[in-house]
């Protein structure tokens, strides 16, 4: 091949997604250890997960309910009946040196999921959606870290068996950022179904085959429309090893520089899996396409085939983000922007609705998406952050609904208070004397001031309208800066007329 | 004598009473045994401790048996002699230097010695009952899915399951009444009612009055004289006392032994993956990257026959040829079921020698696997049907033990009982 240069407009990027997630049960896929992480290397463990001679697999209900539950999420084909099959290849991290997983009868096909990229909506498609069993994590112990340069490596079989949901995406992408928008849609649709902690360390794994494409060979013209043969002639890299959507847009986008840079050289790209080195930020070989592994897929007798038609009756979702904000501007009347922040996630939607069921929806907005969500953003804090405090932010909330303090003080002494020293409102608002006084209390203390002040009120009496001002200081003063100024001018001069 | 039948003697003492209180049980060694090592009859896992006890084990402590040995067995199942097995091989008690047959040999030897009252086997191809007639004593591979396999390590993971020996159909049944039903921990396990809570030992009443005993012609085929002389004598006995026969056809079974093999080896290939040298079993101490370190330690540790078997199941799964071979042998398993669909509704039960031979010498087969995997032609099509059969003696050719397969309807095991009881 010569050389030819190419410009760099004239080249498409295509990626397609591999993600894996972990999804949130109490007991591991095929047996009745705990999922909970532990320090102790190798503790929930038992002959099925440790792959002992004889063991066999049940399957946990549970993972077949969180896997119906995205199927429903992402509009997928749940068929009458499913399937388990036996990847087989040879790890130290495989307990039975083969994975069980679904093969051409997975639980969900032909899903979608819309994301919102830089303003425009697209549909990424997804291909399939299956259940398989995580493996054991590995520690190399010296050398140079890897398995092959390692002194000796350390098996934890902990994670064995962790229920895991690989989502399969069209190569539906044109960027890293539409990547990285896509996760993190993903990531929140999970959470909102409640099937998935995106705070679990490794509880989200993505695999990444990322091409180039001359623009030319694209057929209508249409960006996203990408014929299968343009695809198939162009040579892909999978990037393994990325671990969050911030990562990922990361990787693919030294990865889509490392593709451009080499064609625009005239070099070809090699077909091949390439390891992310997230501290070093760059991709590295791992291995050529020469020596891609053939798994030996057959079905797993020890699972009996699954029928799952009625299961996808049976189990219902919670309301998704995009439907939700929707119903939130039309049923409490907030403009996008405001329902948009209300559905981030699913507790602030939720405590958005406690609230706004007590009070004025557009205050409980106001004090939802701006006060809380901005100062706990200020503090780097999430709203989960407040479990257990949510009552608290109510309380707060209705005081100043029910005018017992302003407004200002409510939003710049109490809630940052709360928030700073783990103060209750009502402790807040009495340590700080801000409640707003009654009247009886602001007349004892016009009164007050008047006996206490003789001076002043000769002052008044004789035409001098500056020391009426001096009086209102005092009030002031008496009241903590609790009452309202005109008020307390307007009581004064009663008083003293009268 | 009796040093050859166990790789390990140990009594393991069950609760104090139960329908199996007082009775002696051999079990096969690859069924775990808690405390007590289960080698599979290889190298690889001479010196393996299970941490627990299969299923069939827990319900046979739950019903006060005594365990008094962990039988031999061809490595890992796969043979039909017991002469693969690490351990070396056992002689036939009731034909002696002649093989008890296999894989379960050491489990049949047992009981014809009695050396056990009663004993388990597995079955993945004909493992239970090519030793049951070999041994010259009764053996029941039960229907897929009626006894849990958990614990039992497997081997052709789609087609085995455990069962019982005797001396009797009644004692073989009274095992059966113990280690069948349903078990959460095996998730292709179903629970069976059988009629008027009566037990399989119940059934065992030797009526066979008005019994259709269907004959495929294709199993009698290439038979041994003396075998097909023996069988024929043992339907009219059975025929003396009201039973009925005629022939029935199994078109398919011409290919039965080539798609067991496939299938069978297959499964054992994957199966057979998990002996690494990490977590349990031998180890190769050889220098190396893991990998050569898993090849050596397999290298090690597995026998000729094992390591035959796990290349032909690599190869018939590797993309390329699993349309061609694995793919086939199911399309083929398939067309067996249906044809034993068809001849069951044509009759009640179907008969034919368990073995085609009598029991070969010891030594005499190792040579040459073809012939021996040939030897298998009708007890395999069962396990690919997943039918229940039992083999019952039907006598001797030459002194030497001939067997009688009868083959019920899924489930049908009391059927199986009833009509084979009439024999012994």
């Amino acid at each position: 091949m010569t050389a030819q240069t190419v410009q760099q407009g004239d080249l498409v990027t295509v990626i397609g997604l591999e993600v894996h997630v972990q999804l949130e049960t109490d007991t591991k896929i095929f047996c009745g250890c705990s999922t909970d992480r532990t320090d102790e290397p190798n503790e929930n463990v038992c002959p099925v997960c440790l792959g002992l001679p004889g063991a066999l697999p049940v399957l946990n209900e549970a993972a077949v309910e969180g896997a119906v539950k995205i199927g429903k999420a992402i509009d997928a084909d749940i068929p009458e009946e499913t399937r388990f099959h036996r990847k087989n290849y040879y790890y130290p991290d495989l307990p039975k040196n083969f994975q069980i997983t679904q093969y051409d009868e997975p639980i969900c096909q032909e899903g979608e999921l819309e994301v919102s990229v830089e303003g425009d909506r697209r549909t990424v498609a997804i291909e399939r959606a299956h259940l398989e069993e995580d493996p054991g994590s590995l520690q190399h112990v010296g050398g140079g870290g890897g398995i092959d340069s390692a002194e000796y490596t350390l098996v934890d079989y902990n994670r064995a068996g962790t229920p895991l949901m690989e989502i399969v995406t069209a190569p539906d992408f044109r960027s890293p950022s539409e990547v990285r928008a896509f996760l993190a849609k993903l990531e929140e649709v999970l959470e909102y179904l409640g099937v998935f902690d995106a705070e679990r360390d490794g509880s989200l794994r993505i695999d990444a085959n990322l091409s180039i494409i001359p623009e030319e060979e694209i057929e209508s013209g249409d960006v996203t429309d990408i014929g299968a043969e343009a695809l198939a002639a162009a040579n892909r890299t999978e990037v393994k090893n990325i671990s969050s959507h911030k990562g990922a847009e990361k990787a693919l986008a030294y990865e889509e520089t490392r593709q451009k840079n080499a064609i625009q050289r005239g070099r070809a790209v090699e077909q091949e899996t390439r390891h992310w080195d997230e501290s070093r930020g760059i991709t590295v070989s791992m291995r050529s396409k020469e020596e891609e592994k053939d798994y030996r897929y057959f079905e797993e007798a020890d699972l009996p085939p699954l029928q799952v038609a009625h299961w996808k009756d049976e189990i219902s979702i919670p309301e998704l983000p995009s439907a939700r904000r929707e119903r939130f501007q039309d049923e409490y009347g907030l403009n996008e922007e405001a329902a948009s922040k209300l559905t981030s996630t699913k507790q602030v939607a939720d405590f958005y609705e406690d609230v706004a069921s007590e009070f004025d929806p557009d205050l409980a907005a106001t004090w939802v998406a701006d006060n809380l969500l901005g100062e706990l953003n200020y503090r780097d804090m999430a709203i989960t952050d407040l479990e257990g405090r949510f009552e608290e932010v109510t309380r707060l909330v209705e005081l100043v609904a029910e005018e017992e303090i302003t407004a200002k003080n409510a939003r710049e002494t109490v809630l940052r208070s709360m928030l700073d020293d783990e103060k209750a409102p009502d402790a807040i608002v009495e340590d700080e004397g801000l409640g707003k006084t009654d009247e009886d209390e602001v007349q004892q203390a016009v009164v007050a001031a008047i006996d206490e002040n003789p001076d002043a009120v000769d002052d008044y009496a004789s035409g001098d309208d500056g020391a009426i001002n001096f009086l209102v200081g005092q009030v002031m003063q008496k009241t903590g800066g609790s009452a309202d100024p005109g008020d307390v001018n307007q009581l004064l001069r009663a008083e003293l007329e009268g | 004598m009796s040093d050859d039948i166990f790789i390990t003697e140990e009594t393991i003492h069950g609760d104090d009473d139960g329908p199996l209180a007082g009775t002696t049980v051999a079990v096969k060694d690859n069924i775990s045994t808690e405390g007590v090592r289960t080698t599979c009859g290889s190298k690889m896992l001479a010196e393996y401790v299970p941490p627990y006890d299969a299923t069939v084990v827990s319900r046979l402590k739950e019903a006060g048996a005594t365990i008094v040995g962990k039988a031999n067995m061809d490595e890992f199942g796969m043979g039909s002699t017991t002469e693969t097995s690490h351990f070396g091989s056992t002689e036939n008690p009731a034909a002696p230097g002649h093989v008890p047959g296999g894989s379960s040999g050491g489990s049949a030897a047992a009981v014809a010695a009695g050396e056990a009252d009663v004993a388990l086997g597995s079955d993945t191809g004909g493992s239970i009952r090519c030793p049951a007639a070999f041994c010259g004593v009764v053996g029941i591979k039960p229907t897929y899915g009626l006894v849990s396999r958990y614990g039992l390590v497997a081997y052709g993971n789609s087609l085995e399951q455990i069962g019982p020996f005797g001396e009797t159909v009644e004692d073989a049944a009274a095992l059966l009444d113990v280690i069948s039903g349903h078990d959460e921990r095996d998730a292709t396990t179903h629970e069976v009612p059988i009629e008027d809570d009566a037990s399989y030992a119940d059934a065992a009443t030797g009526d066979v009055d008005g019994l259709s005993i269907g004959v495929p012609t294709e199993l009698l085929e290439g038979a041994d004289e003396g075998v097909v002389e023996t069988f024929w004598g043992a339907i009219a006995d059975l025929e003396d006392r009201g039973a009925e026969s005629h022939e029935v056809s199994l078109p398919s079974v011409e290919h039965a032994v080539e798609a067991y093999y496939v299938i069978a080896m297959s499964e054992a290939s994957s199966n057979l993956a998990r002996f690494d040298g990490v977590r349990y079993g031998h180890s190769s101490d050889a220098e190396g990257n893991w990998n050569e370190r898993f090849a050596q330690t397999r290298k090690e540790g597995f026998g000729d026959e094992v390591k035959r078997r796990i290349l032909l199941g690599t190869y018939a799964l590797s993309a390329g040829y699993h349309d061609k071979y694995y793919k086939k042998a199911q399309d083929a398993r398939a067309w067996v079921k249906q044809d034993f669909d068809e001849a069951l509704s044509e009759a009640d039960v179907l008969a034919s020698p368990t073995m085609p031979v009598p029991p070969f010498e010891l030594g005499e087969s190792l040579d040459d696997p073809l012939q021996m995997y040939l030897a298998d032609a009708n007890t395999v099509p069962v396990n690919l049907a997943d039918l229940p059969a039992i083999s019952v003696p039907a006598g001797e050719t030459d002194g030497l033990p001939v067997g009688l397969q009868l083959v019920g309807p899924a489930f049908g095991e009391e059927r199986l009982i009833r009509a084979a009881s009439a024999l012994a």
